[in-house]
């Protein structure tokens, strides 16, 4: 199975770049969270 | 349920049956029955990852959990980005590589054939067993819901996903997964609107969440450490990302989906798609759980959402009891709505001092009425002493039946057999491709023609399936099965992960210390277990560490 760089999305250079991507997304969700949480309680 | 509703759960069903049988037509090769013949895309591995994943009782338990709990399960997923990283960086371009139709054939590359067929093996017997109870879950909700014959519902959940596994194989499952997520999706969406749509005028999306957050239901992050607490962002992070990382590496249900890609990258963006998907999708299903809570704060809610139990205490000696709680059930709910508007009046006035003694009744009231929940299950035990005494299961059904309109009502027992599908059809086709890769194929007769182990293949799938119901239909006499294949899985997963943390990262580790180690550790977990040592949870963990250092200490010393 050949694995290149053309199965990245366009705005994706790297898969370094992308596992970076889905972390920073996790983080920001918890943050996103968090601000929610003490916004309604 | 009405005549639409049976229209529209048979149609869908049918329809999903049908496009996964038209969609898989011409599966003749080993590779096209078991692997979807490695062509599909990204979106088409990372759905059927998703759908695999969730099953009935993830839409039936977790809106539940909402309603009970608030949002803080939420939490218990934030490990699972970070296991579809290490995934993505390890294990998928190995088995890729290794051209391999399961993760055991793996495990013989690496060590040996006796870590092979031990690790599928135990795979085997976990698995076969817990399909089962996945069967049996769902199907025991369902029948005491509706009133449907328990045997036939196993039956249907464990039967009707057979016709197009069995013909099709990986590539009907993984079409059929795609469709299924769809209608998921739009049938929770659909669930979701109407239910704010049920609150009373004036009371918006907003007002819901902030009647929800003074409720103490959106306590979304935890962060205090506390070991006994089950959900906290640091239990989420680490041990949800073990228990992530040996469930999509080491399980074949989710391995022999994630083999199904094009190339190694179209796997990986697959496995990436669900570790950004994943936790919106958790909590927007239990957003729909927290809007149902906000929708019963409004209205009069039973005592107990599991009518049948309710229904057989009306009729025992313990009916006056019973009679009282459900006074006392009704005084509360009546202060509860007073508090709640209240509430609803401070927080437009924007008085912080009326919020805060709102949001105190509305605690008190939450307390107090779980107390008297607790009484009827008290009550419900003594009458029934085999009775479920949990209703977190029965939360969502039961406000779908009263309150939602017919045809959705259809719909979403669909959704409740759609998601029960995708996950036992995965479940189907990882036990057969274990059975005929790693057993038959391995170690019974390698001279087969392509054409005659897809055939075997076919018959193995039958085989497990009929085996599946027939754990259900056993679970369904024995109660405290359940328990026991819960523990049974417990057994085995710390074992297996452990051997495939030696096979990835101790490279100085052979065959034969892994395989002894594999043994010992098994024996131990065993007698832990046997001896009531800790709770069964911690298996898992104690399997796998127990592997890693048996191993390392067989390998420095026996066989060095």
């Amino acid at each position: 199975m050949p694995e290149n760089t053309t199965d990245l999305p366009p705005f994706v250079r790297s898969w370094a770049q992308l596992y970076a991507i889905v972390i920073g997304c996790l983080v920001l969700e918890m943050l996103l969270f968090y601000g929610l949480m003490r916004w309604l309680s | 349920m009405s005549v639409l509703d049976w229209v529209v759960l048979t149609v869908t069903l049918a329809g999903i049956i049908l496009y996964g049988i038209l969609r898989s037509r011409g599966s003749r090769s080993m590779d096209d029955y078991l692997l979807a013949g490695q062509s599909l895309p990204w979106y088409h591995v990372g759905l059927s990852v998703m759908a695999t994943q969730a099953s009935a009782i993830t839409f039936l338990s977790t809106p539940g959990q909402g309603f009970a709990d608030g949002m803080r399960f939420v939490q218990f997923y934030f490990g699972l980005p970070l296991a579809m990283v290490v995934l993505s960086v390890t294990f998928v371009p190995i088995f890729h590589r290794l051209k391999v139709f399961t993760a055991y054939e793996f495990l013989e590359d690496r060590f040996d054939a006796r870590v092979r067929t031990l690790t599928a093996g135990l795979f085997l017997l976990q698995r076969g067993l817990s399909t089962g109870l996945s069967i049996y879950a769902p199907a025991i909700i369902l029948s005491t819901i509706l009133g449907w014959n328990i045997y036939l519902t196993n039956l249907l959940m464990g039967g009707i996903v057979l016709i197009y596994t069995v013909t099709g194989g990986t590539k009907a499952i993984s079409h059929t997964h795609l469709q299924q997520m769809v209608i998921i999706t739009l049938a929770m969406g659909i669930a979701g609107y109407l239910t704010v749509k049920l609150l009373p005028e004036g009371i918006g999306f907003v007002d819901a969440l902030h009647v929800a957050g003074k409720a103490g239901r959106v306590n979304l992050i935890d962060l205090k450490f506390d070991p006994n607490s089950r959900y906290n962002i640091w239990s989420g992070l680490i041990g949800g990302f073990f228990l992530q990382l040996s469930y999509f590496g080491t399980d074949q249900s989710q391995v022999g989906r994630y083999l199904t890609g094009e190339t190694i990258g179209q796997s990986r963006l697959g496995l990436l798609m669900n570790g950004l998907l994943k936790v919106p999708m958790q909590f927007l299903i239990l957003l729909v759980g927290v809007l149902v809570f906000v929708f019963y704060q409004f209205n009069p809610s039973p005592t107990f959402f599991n009518k049948q139990e309710t229904d057989r205490l009306k009729a025992s000696p313990y009916a006056r009891q019973y009679q009282l709680a459900e006074i006392k059930h009704q005084n509360l709910t009546t202060q509860r709505q007073k508090a709640v508007i209240d509430m609803q009046a401070a927080l437009k006035t924007d008085d912080e001092a009326a919020q805060n003694v709102a949001s105190n009744t509305l605690h008190e009231t939450d307390d107090a009425l779980k107390t008297v929940k607790a009484d009827v299950a008290k009550l419900i035990k003594q009458n029934n002493p085999a009775a479920d005494t949990n209703d977190v299961n029965y939360i969502f059904l039961r406000f779908v039946l009263d309150y939602l309109p017919h045809g959705l009502i259809g719909l979403l027992i669909a959704v409740i057999f759609i998601a029960s599908m995708g996950s036992i059809a995965s479940a189907y086709n990882s036990l057969a491709s274990t059975t005929v890769v790693d057993v038959y194929k391995r170690l019974i007769n390698s001279k087969c023609s392509d054409t005659q182990y897809v055939a075997i293949s076919r018959w193995s799938t039958i085989g497990w399936g009929i085996f599946c119901i027939v754990v259900a239909q056993f679970a369904n006499q024995l109660g405290s099965m359940i328990e026991a294949v819960n523990i049974l899985g417990s057994l085995f997963y710390g074992v297996i992960l452990g051997v495939f943390v030696v096979a990835f990262y101790v490279k100085s580790i052979g065959g034969g210390a892994t395989f002894w180690a594999a043994i010992i550790a098994e024996v131990l977990v065993v007698a832990s277990w046997y001896f009531d040592l800790t709770a069964f949870l911690w298996l898992n963990v104690i399997g796998c560490l127990l592997v890693v250092g048996i191993a390392w200490i067989l390998q420095r010393t026996i066989y060095r």
